[in-house]
């Protein structure tokens, strides 16, 4: 199974009632890979990640991990299996400590754990272990969504799932969090990150699938970062 | 066509059963009488409650006081002239001096009711959630307490006897009619449809420039005069009263009665009053000794426990109650 | 009258108030750490303090230590069943429906321990192991009973223990975070069933510890044994702020404190109104900050 996808998702389907929000999806994301999944408001990508992660039940479809199927299981059950998501609008503990929030992200970690588990988020993220005895709530959007990002990478999942980690930060910020997925990238994780900033994850991707009203359109490459034409078709398929 | 069926489906629906219970219990014998005269005021009582909190949504613990306040003051003031000073001679004069006919003292204690609600509805009706229940049930204590000791309005900590039994199955059922009648147009109208809205979705409400406060404030009142109706059904269906009978146990039972039935409809509070009411009543009996073929005789005290126990289950198993929670309807 | 008061208010009702309170505050706790995990006001609760009594007073030819050593087996244990049978299908119901469930729970319990109890034909038990804690012992010229000092250092190490679970332990993070929010704890792996679990069955340890004071001051047991008690630490709760632990915690404490010296402060004659009084207060004080009186910031923030 060495070959196999880190994450791997066939013919899923969603539903809100009556209404299908997400049909027939399918894509695969591979260890040191970043794939990126955008559209229009309202397309389903946050539905997609929110199935993956079993907060909502998904009407059919597999979905593996590591070759497992893990749908309709518990999130916490998922997260010990090795997948975790960083949610939009980061969801941080505002009232606990940075350090409390990153400690909170070690409960879906395999294996044992020396007292300096914390080091590679710190150096990761400098900031946070300048800021780590201080209230989370204290930090600035950016700052959060680092602390998010750490938590989630804490807890040294195969897969990291990403909803739209650069929503109301400044360009200079959604800098720095395009460069750590970068990084993260590099660290070997598989990254699925879902974005509203179409442009920039078609250039750090290596593939970006176009999610409208709840199917895929189509798939986009980095070199077509700059063909605005493709991109403004896809969007309105 | 439809649209005019509705109300009068959904108003003879309960009506039938309620009439039914009264016809019933002129034909059992005098003993079993008691059982379906009390089904009838638990409709009423049941019904009245729903008024404010299956419109609302918001729980409150301190209805039973407006039924209580009714059934005093119908009690007090109807109390024979002669016996008065006797039994109560701590009476404010207005209360002592004065006695009033039996349709009477239903209005009064239906006004009696619907001004006390009003009064403490006027503040109250801010509060939501966890807030709110324990702010009524306050309220349920502050009444307990000052009927029980201020001996000035009534008869205290001791039993208030001697009140005329008027209530016989005529009265009950239509008592009960007159409270289904009330609490139907109340829904129906645009008081309560616009209360309804704000229980779905509160910000959604205010956002389409309904005044929640103050349509709660309506269905509270026009719910605690229902109660005071209801309590003066009561006393006089009993002939006395005492301030332990409309307190814990009777809201617990009567809740019980709202929620098996389902919370938020009318239909629900009627089927649930009598189904708990016969349910109880059978119980009452058994725990006499009853024969069904094998021969039942439960302990003193076990009703409250199967009752307990049948209202847990039915919220586990069907949260929205026997009847779902939705009036009745002719088609599926 | 506030001369009057004054002069009523002695170093003996202080030490009892604080004793009420030291005893509130722990079931506060017990309360309020459900509550917080599970959005479940357990109206229950007081049964559970009910069924220790109860165990206590049919131990009571045992020795006083394996007495002890019964109640809490059976507290935490009925507990323990209390969120298996009724707090797990419950989970995700709504609020009204939860808080109208643990009512019908609670007057079942009441009702079962009224029929075990009748069988000797009488109402009500005599705990009589434990009884000689309730004698009185003079500290510095005032009369202080020795239940009161023993309930308020028993607290004060309960609540130190209690805080100090929830501040340094993973599990007691696990638990704040399930808290304050458990859709996103869940993601981050904490498991859902694991921390209920530790909730209830701390809570449920609380409430074996005030079942033995509680049965030391009142050895006669009935079943309607902390029902009052239950009542006004939920008030107090709800007044104090039930969203965080330590403002329920302060307001349970409060409750308790106010109602020993007011009890202990006015003759009899005057406090035939006192609930009312006291109630009054409550209605008050919600409508003021719906949130509770220690809770800070929003102010009428619902959250239920």
């Amino acid at each position: 199974m060495a070959d196999a996808p880190a994450l791997s998702i066939r013919d899923l389907e969603v539903r809100y009632g009556a209404v299908p929000a997400v049909r027939n999806l399918s894509l695969d994301v591979g260890k040191g890979e970043i794939v990126g999944l955008i559209g229009p408001n309202g397309a389903g990508k946050s539905t997609t990640l929110h199935a993956i992660m079993g907060l909502v039940s998904a009407r059919s479809g597999i979905v593996k991990l590591d070759g497992h199927p893990v749908l309709g299981r518990k999130p916490e059950s998922i997260a010990h299996r090795g997948m975790a998501l960083v949610p939009e609008g980061r969801r941080i503990y505002g009232d606990f400590t940075v350090e409390e929030n990153l400690r909170l992200g070690l409960a879906a970690r395999r294996g044992r754990y020396g007292k300096d588990v914390l080091a590679g988020a710190y150096e990761l993220f400098p900031v946070l272990r300048d800021f780590r005895k201080r209230q989370a709530g204290v930090l600035s959007g950016g700052q959060q969504q680092q602390l998010a990002i750490a938590r989630a990478l804490v807890a040294q999942p195969d897969v990291l799932l990403l909803d739209e980690p650069s929503l109301g930060l400044a360009p200079s910020l959604v800098d720095d969090v395009f460069a750590a997925l970068a990084e993260i990238r590099e660290g070997g994780f598989a990254v699925l990150l879902v974005e509203q900033r179409a442009q920039r994850t078609v250039a750090l991707a290596d593939r970006t699938h176009v999610l409208s009203n709840g199917e895929l359109r189509l798939t986009l490459g980095p070199d077509d970062a700059g063909d605005t034409e493709k991109m403004v078709a896809a969007y309105f398929a | 066509m439809r649209r005019l069926l509705e109300p009068v489906v959904q108003f003879l629906a309960p009506a039938l059963l309620v009439v039914g219970v009264g016809i019933g219990s002129t034909l059992v014998s005098s003993s079993n009488e008691i059982y379906f005269l009390n089904a009838l005021v638990s409709v009423a009582i049941v019904v009245a409650i729903y008024v404010f909190i299956g419109n609302s949504g918001v729980l409150s613990f301190g209805q039973m006081s407006f039924v209580a306040v009714g059934a005093f003051a119908a009690g007090i003031l109807t109390i024979p002239l002669e016996s008065k000073t006797g039994v109560l001679p701590e009476l404010f004069p207005l209360l002592r001096d004065h006695t009033i006919g039996n349709v009477a003292s239903l209005l009064l204690g239906a006004a009696a009711g619907g001004a006390f609600a009003l009064i403490v509805g006027l503040p109250l009706m801010r509060l939501s959630g966890l807030a709110a229940g324990i702010a009524t049930f306050a309220v349920l204590e502050v009444t307990h307490n000052i009927l029980r000791e201020w001996t000035k309005i009534g008869p205290g900590a001791t039993t208030l006897s001697l009140v005329p039994e008027t209530t016989d199955a005529v009265q009950a059922t239509v008592g009960a009619l007159v409270v289904i009648a009330a609490a139907l147009a109340y829904q129906r109208s645009r008081l309560g449809r616009r209360l309804r809205a704000s229980r779905e979705d509160p910000a959604a409400a205010r956002g389409v420039g309904v005044n929640v406060h103050r349509e709660r404030l309506w269905a509270f009142t026009v719910s605690g005069a229902l109660a005071g109706f209801a309590g003066a059904l009561l006393v006089h269906l009993l002939g006395s009263i005492t301030t332990e009978q409309v307190y814990l146990e009777l809201t617990f039972l009567t809740l019980a009665m709202l929620v098996i039935g389902g919370l938020t409809s009318l239909w629900g509070a009627v089927v649930g009053a009598l189904v708990v009411s016969a349910l109880d009543s059978f119980l009452i009996e058994a725990e006499q000794g009853v024969d069904l073929g094998i021969s039942l005789d439960l302990p003193q005290g076990t009703r409250l426990i199967f009752l307990g126990a049948i209202m847990a289950l039915v919220l586990i198993v069907r949260p929205s109650g026997l009847t779902g929670g939705r009036e009745f309807r002719l088609t599926r | 009258m506030t001369a009057t008061v004054y002069a009523a208010v002695d170093a003996q009702t202080l030490a009892d108030a604080v004793g009420l309170g030291a005893i509130y505050a722990l079931m506060a706790v017990g309360i309020g750490l459900v509550f917080g995990v599970l959005r479940l006001v357990n109206f229950a609760y007081g049964q559970l303090i009910m069924a220790g009594a109860y165990t206590l007073a049919f131990t009571a030819h045992w020795r006083v230590v394996w007495s002890i050593v019964a109640c809490f087996v059976v507290v935490v244990a009925l507990s323990l069943l209390m969120d298996r049978a009724v707090f797990r299908p419950l989970r995700g119901a709504s609020p009204a429906v939860m808080l109208v469930t643990t009512f019908a729970i609670a007057f079942m319990l009441q009702a079962i321990a009224l029929l075990v109890d009748i069988r000797d034909d009488t109402i009500g038990e005599i705990a009589t192991s434990i009884a000689p804690l309730n004698q009185p012992t003079t500290i510095q010229g005032v009369d202080v009973r020795k239940i009161t000092i023993v309930a308020v250092v028993v607290a004060a190490v309960s609540l130190a223990l209690v805080a100090l679970l929830l501040l340094r332990t993973t599990i007691g993070l696990h638990m704040r975070a399930a808290s304050a929010d458990f859709g996103t704890a869940r993601l981050l792996g904490v498991r859902a069933n694991r921390v209920i679990a530790f909730a209830v069955l701390l809570s449920g340890l609380l409430a074996a510890i005030v079942s033995v004071m509680l049965t030391v001051q009142f050895p006669f047991v009935g079943p309607d044994f902390a029902l009052r008690d239950t009542i006004v630490v939920l008030v107090g709760v709800v007044v104090g702020g039930i969203d965080r632990l330590w403002t329920a915690t302060l307001g349970g404490f409060a409750i308790g404190f106010t109602t020993g010296v007011i009890n202990g402060a006015l003759p009899t004659e005057q406090t035939v109104f006192l609930p009312s009084a006291v109630f009054a207060l409550v209605i008050l004080v919600l409508l003021l900050r719906p949130a509770g009186l220690f809770a800070w910031g929003r102010g009428a923030v619902e959250r239920v």
